[in-house]
């Protein structure tokens, strides 16, 4: 009985100072929130910047530093995300922590380098960063967004992360871009990855409805200067290209995986043509795919998506609720422009990209016994880029909210 | 020489062997008597002789005046020897209970349980007559087990009146109260209570024989005898339950359980238990189906919080950061930020601070209780964290920690709960989740390994026993048809066998 | 310690499905998509099928044979030195996968929680804690698994419920992932990664009635197997082909990467913590039942005292691989496949030699 005691407690000697090794206190760490990676001036060294969060701000704490900033944001050069935080220690005064980031922030100008890969991969090796980190792509450097992004009501800056990525993407103006899915797509090298499309400096406001800009084009007066719109395009790993918010939207409603909520739209007002009606789009179940492939010829890509509308304003007063002539018009004007703009999006794709953003490649596999013959028949260099694809989109009803009529104008001025 | 082992060499010079034998003539009865108990010294020894009124013989009664009811000596022995006329003694005494005693070991055993003692002129046999009245509380409320819905009486420090109690719920002829006694110089009277067409033999005579193996001066009361009995003496479990509420040693006893009452204590053992037998409350049975279960569900909740949270809180903190959610960890660093010891070390300070109020306020004077419990607890958690020594989330988890101790009533688990709190803590301060997960798995090993009077601790759950399952949760009243199987009743079935 | 008979079926369905079951979230599924791509959800169902006859033709043995634990059944039938040998043969098998696995096992809790520390010094804290739980003996073990065992698989399927919006179907197709053939050759080799209701025959006298380890036994794998398969399945869904391969550690992945509503983001420590519990328990029948087999061999009947000499010895054999990735991709592979047509064909020659013998017409 004592021998055994004496020998527990030598072990427990032994092994108690070691147990010191991982132990880390809580105020002794810097939680970065999230990372923003830039190309340096020197070839294969990256810039990176941490936002790191600033406990004191924001808790309801009596004590302390309500004068100090919301994050603290320090930017290095090193070779991956992991080694740049030890530099950073030179001048941060506690142990920076990654496991709470909740996005990596990457400017165009990497994301368009053929090196990229490298550094994301680099960062996904490490546990502390996981699957679920939202990838998003500034115009500007990464840096420069970061600063600029300044939140006006969510002091707290993993707040503001966390709730604008979840607006933008249930509205479908940016994809959901996580880790996990660049990798998986990126190493399935077979399709398409969208990416968040975010800019901090407002540039050239751009021309178009509603959704159609890209990050930045937005015209707006007050807010935050940060806007996250439409998304990056990622070919084996490099961007090639922007979408605006509207086709974005579009490759969300066509992507069985991806989930979209719901959104309010403008269409053409087909008997008024000089008004634009607004229409909430909504759609409950993934759109149907089905792919007949065709060793020798074209293979065939029928996509039936099954949604719902609402009818929100009628700017032209014309009255669809109760004619029905009339509101055949209007759907008829609704998909044919659905359509009409997805077929120009497969278009772009199967001509300038070489292969589809909608991770379609899925629902030919089962054609397909063993890898080895998938990887043979080439989803986008063959299969997709000469498929067929008909594309229907299938209006299972239109509501018109909560007001039966709308008074006429006439009557009104009368 | 110590002066204690002098003393201890002259009584027992002095001493006098007890006599074999009885004699014939009072004269020298008297005069042993008087001998063997002092009566020179020993103030409350008393004797009374008179003379019978039917034969005219010389009789002597001797007892302790301080144990024994005077009206009832009065009243039923010396009134009516000494008025009456018969044909002999037993019908003259009109008291319940005579004996004839024989040699001197028993008449002082008898004089010691609180009997008057009668000796008559040319008898060489003795009478022990029954007038004990040793002084109890009266019954009051359970007060350490309280319950809201149920019978609220708890025992008391007398026997009859614990027995009375018992009987009272139980009306079985059955029911058997096995007197035993235990200890050489003062003998105690242990009471075996058991039904005896259900209680298992083997069971039985183990208890009835770890209670004669006991050789000890004295044992006073249950809660030493308890110690005696126990298998494990230095283990952190208890293998007796203990309790002073009569309704719960009922419930017990009717399923085929074994009690063991003293004269001296407020409560009762029962044996054999498992780790059911402390978690659960007699209310538990008399609260509706649902209601029963979820005050379970919240006292297993309890038992978590007590052992784990303060844990849990520095594995997770200290090695796991990443798992708590931003805001509140951004909080709690905030708040920490100020705080001048490692984490496990405030955790410590406000757990054992914790310790240190209920220690104190188990033993502080009534009248001040109140008070000085409501200084010891906000003013010290208020004033800690103003002063920045703690950070104010520990006072939430040592509050949470401390407070959800008192759902588990049962004193002896409560201190096994209290004191694993603190291994654990040390163990998650140690390697986080891997050492306290590790440390919890042998805990609980080591809990499934007891073994209280051979059933194992976590039956019938593990291993498993036909039972009404009355484990976590409880069956209807109605669906509870088994005895539990751990014990191995002889009557398994609480159903009426023909109605089968 | 003593055995007292009073495991039923209940006991031995836990000990073996925590057993056998562990294996959905180590680094097995990684070491079996190494080859067979996407299609290695299907391996462990050959593998299942193919070790099957044999598995079953021992069990038709040892219920023959009357209350003998697999040693005991060999040294019957074989005769005493010839079944010695062969049993130290087992014995040597299954202690190398012992000190593999515990180093696999170490590395995954150093490289995801504790990355830090010595691995040195988390292999003392794992073995050690092991070492105790296993000197409670058989019906401690059998009583703790069956406790923990709802509590784990209710985590498991906690995580199954939380990764199922995350699944896409279609990623299983390829079916046959890098091809058939691959598909049944990896089945054959890797076999033995279901060893473990092998080395569960050596406790055959721990239940009081043999029928009742026997039913446990069959509940028991038929459980971990499905469950294998229904995680393997997952991780198949989650990751895509060429990205599995990748992963060394696929249910950590999972956790990590699953979130509880917006709040609680990071949840694979309440995971872990479950994880850990299985873990422990694992080793610990792991322990016991590889210190009852060289008991069994060597005829101690007292065999409680070698815990710990062996637990010692699976530690510093254990540290001996450079690193995870060399342990897992060579050794553990390669321990995989000699002992296979070891598993296979064992059953079958005790079976040949039983029926020349005329034992079986009895």
């Amino acid at each position: 009985m004592r021998k055994k005691n004496i020998f527990l407690i030598c072990i427990f000697i032994m092994v108690f100072p070691s147990g010191c090794n991982d132990r880390q206190e809580l105020e002794q760490q810097s939680y970065v929130v999230a990372i923003g990676v830039d190309k340096a001036e020197e070839e294969d060294k990256y810039d990176f910047t941490y936002q790191i969060a600033n406990p004191e701000v924001g808790s309801s704490s009596s004590q302390g530093g309500t004068n100090e900033p919301p994050s603290e944001i320090v930017t290095i050069t090193g070779n991956d995300v992991l080694t740049a935080t030890y530099t950073a220690n030179a001048f941060v005064s506690k142990k920076i922590t990654l496991d709470h980031t909740k996005v990596i922030i990457v400017s165009e100008e990497l994301a368009r380098d053929e090196n990229f890969l490298r550094v994301l991969q680099a960062a996904a090796r490490t546990p502390q960063i996981r699957r679920g980190v939202e990838l998003i792509v500034s115009k500007e450097k990464a840096r420069e967004f970061i600063q600029l992004n300044k939140p006006v009501t969510e002091t707290r800056p993993h707040k503001y992360f966390l709730s604008i990525l979840n607006r933008v993407t249930r509205s479908g103006l940016s994809p959901n871009s996580e880790l996990h899915r660049f990798f998986q797509i990126t190493e399935g090298d077979a399709d398409l990855f969208l990416s968040t499309y975010a800019s901090a400096i407002p540039s050239e406001e751009g021309e178009g409805n509603e959704d159609e800009y890209l990050a930045g084009q937005i015209p707006k007066l007050g807010g935050s200067p940060t806007q996250f719109m439409g998304a990056a395009v990622f070919k084996e790993g490099i961007m090639i290209d922007t979408l605006n918010g509207h086709e974005t939207r579009l490759v969300n409603i066509l992507d069985p995986t991806m989930d979209i909520e719901n959104f309010i739209t403008t269409f053409k007002d087909p008997i008024e043509p000089k008004f634009r009606v607004s229409i909430g789009y909504s759609q409950d179940k993934d759109p149907n795919i089905s792919i007949t492939y065709n060793k020798d010829k074209p293979s065939l890509i029928e996509v039936t998506v099954d949604f719902k509308a609402e009818v929100i304003a009628i700017p032209s007063l014309v009255d669809y609720s109760q004619n029905p002539d009339y509101q055949k018009r209007l759907i008829n004007q609704i998909i044919s422009e659905l359509e009409e703009q997805t077929n120009k999006l497969i278009e772009k794709s199967q001509k300038e990209y070489g292969t589809d953003p909608f991770y379609w490649s899925l629902f030919v596999r089962k054609h397909f016994l063993d890898v080895k013959a998938y990887e043979k028949a080439d989803w986008n260099k063959v299969i997709y880029p000469n498929a067929k694809i008909k594309v229907r989109y299938n209006l299972q009803n239109l509501e018109f909210g909560k007001m039966l009529n709308d008074t006429s104008l006439e009557e009104v001025r009368d | 020489m110590s002066p204690f082992f002098q003393a201890e060499k002259s009584t027992s010079e002095t001493d006098m062997p007890i006599p074999t034998s009885i004699s014939n003539r009072l004269e020298i009865n008297i005069e042993q008597m008087k001998e063997l108990f002092s009566f020179k010294v020993n103030k409350d020894f008393s004797y009374r002789s008179f003379v019978i009124h039917f034969n005219k013989k010389q009789a002597t009664i001797f007892y302790y005046s301080s144990i024994v009811n005077g009206d009832k000596i009065n009243e039923t022995i010396l009134k009516p020897l000494l008025e009456e006329d018969g044909r002999d003694l037993s019908n003259i005494i009109t008291i319940e209970n005579l004996l004839v005693l024989n040699d001197y070991k028993q008449i002082i055993k008898h004089i010691n349980s609180g009997k008057a003692v009668l000796f008559v002129d040319g008898d060489s046999s003795v009478y022990s007559l029954d007038v004990a009245d040793f002084q109890h509380r009266v019954i009051t409320k359970a007060e350490n087990e309280s319950v809201i819905k149920g019978p609220q009486d708890a025992f008391t420090e007398s026997l009859n009146v614990n027995l009375s109690l018992i009987r009272k719920q139980m009306h079985d002829r059955q029911l058997i109260s096995e007197g035993m006694q235990v200890g050489v110089r003062s003998k105690s009277e242990i009471n075996l209570l058991y039904v005896k067409d259900l209680v298992n033999e083997e069971i039985l005579n183990n208890v009835k024989k770890r209670i004669e193996d006991i050789s000890v001066d004295s044992i006073r009361n249950v809660e030493l005898l308890e110690q005696y009995l126990e298998e494990r003496p230095y283990s952190i479990v208890p293998t007796i339950l203990y309790t002073e509420r009569p309704d719960k040693a009922t419930a017990y006893l009717e399923d085929g359980f074994i009690v063991i009452l003293m004269d001296t204590s407020s409560a009762c053992l029962i044996v054999p238990v498992t780790f059911w037998s402390f978690f659960h409350s007699p209310e538990d049975n008399y609260l509706r189906y649902l209601y029963g279960n979820f005050s379970r569900m919240i006292r297993l909740l309890c038992f978590y919080l007590t052992t784990m949270i303060s844990a849990t809180y520095v594995a997770i903190s200290n090695f796991h950061s990443e798992m708590i959610p931003p805001d509140l960890l951004l909080a709690i660093t905030a708040s920490r930020e100020y705080v001048p010891f490692p984490l496990i070390f405030e955790v410590l300070i406000m757990e054992i601070a914790f310790e240190i109020i209920r220690e104190a306020g188990i033993r502080i004077p009534n009248p001040l209780g109140p008070t000085i419990g409501i200084v010891g607890a906000l003013i010290l958690g208020q004033a800690a964290v103003e002063a920045n020594i703690i950070s104010p989330i520990i006072v939430i988890i040592a509050a949470l920690s401390g407070l959800s101790s008192f759902a588990i009533s049962d004193i002896n688990i409560n201190f096994t709960v209290r004191l694993t709190k603190f291994i654990f803590i040390l163990a998650a301060g140690l390697f986080g989740m891997l050492a306290l997960i590790g440390v919890f798995l042998l805990w609980f090993m080591y809990l499934a390994s007891i073994k209280s009077f051979g059933v194992s601790f976590f039956a019938p759950l593990s291993p498993h026993f036909k039972s009404a399952n009355d484990t976590f949760f409880r069956k209807a009243i109605k669906k509870q048809i088994f005895r539990p199987g751990q014990i191995k009743p002889q009557d398994m079935t609480k159903r009426p066998k023909d109605s089968n | 310690m003593l055995n007292n008979g009073s495991l039923k079926t209940r006991e031995i369905v836990a000990i073996l499905s925590l057993f056998l079951g562990m294996k959905l979230a180590d680094s097995t599924p990684s070491l079996l998509a190494q080859k067979s791509q996407n299609g290695f959800w299907l391996v462990p169902i050959l593998s299942f099928f193919i070790l099957l006859p044999s598995f079953l033709l021992i069990m038709y043995l040892l219920k023959k044979y009357k209350d003998k634990n697999l040693i005991e059944l060999m040294e019957a039938i074989l005769g005493k030195w010839f079944g010695k040998a062969l049993g130290l043969l087992f014995f040597t098998f299954v202690f190398l996968s012992l000190s593999l696995d515990s180093r696999n096992y170490v590395e995954q809790i150093k490289i995801l929680y504790f990355p830090e520390s010595p691995t040195k010094v988390i292999f003392f804290i794992f073995i050690g804690i092991a070492f105790f739980g296993a000197k409670k003996g058989i019906e401690v073990i059998g009583y703790t698994s069956w406790i923990a065992f709802p509590l784990i698989k209710f985590s498991v399927t906690l995580v199954f419920l939380l990764i199922f919006g995350k699944i896409i179907i279609q990623r299983i197709f390829p079916i046959f992932g890098s091809g058939i053939d691959i598909l049944m050759l990896e089945g054959l080799q890797k076999a033995s990664i279901f060893s473990e209701i092998f080395i569960i025959l050596i406790a055959y006298t721990a239940t009081k009635e043999t029928k009742k380890f026997r039913h446990g036994v069959y509940l028991g794998s038929i459980f971990a197997f499905l469950e294998i398969i229904l995680f393997y399945f997952i991780y198949t869904t989650v990751f895509d082909y060429n990205s599995i391969q990748k992963v060394a550690f696929p249910f950590h992945d999972i956790t990590q990467y699953i979130q509880f509503g917006e709040f609680f983001t990071n949840i694979e420590t309440i995971f872990m913590v479950f994880w850990l519990f299985a873990a422990y328990l694992r080793f610990i029948i792991f322990l016991y039942l590889i210190t009852m087999i060289f008991g069994a061999i060597f005829e101690i009947k007292k065999f409680e005292p070698l815990l710990l000499p062996f637990s010692f010895l699976s530690i510093m054999i254990g540290l001996l691989p450079l690193n995870s990735i060399s342990n897992e991709l060579f050794l553990r592979e390669t321990l995989f496949m000699i002992m296979s047509p070891f598993l296979i064909l064992l059953p079958v020659l005790l079976w040949i030699v039983a029926l020349s013998k005329g034992e079986l017409r009895s």
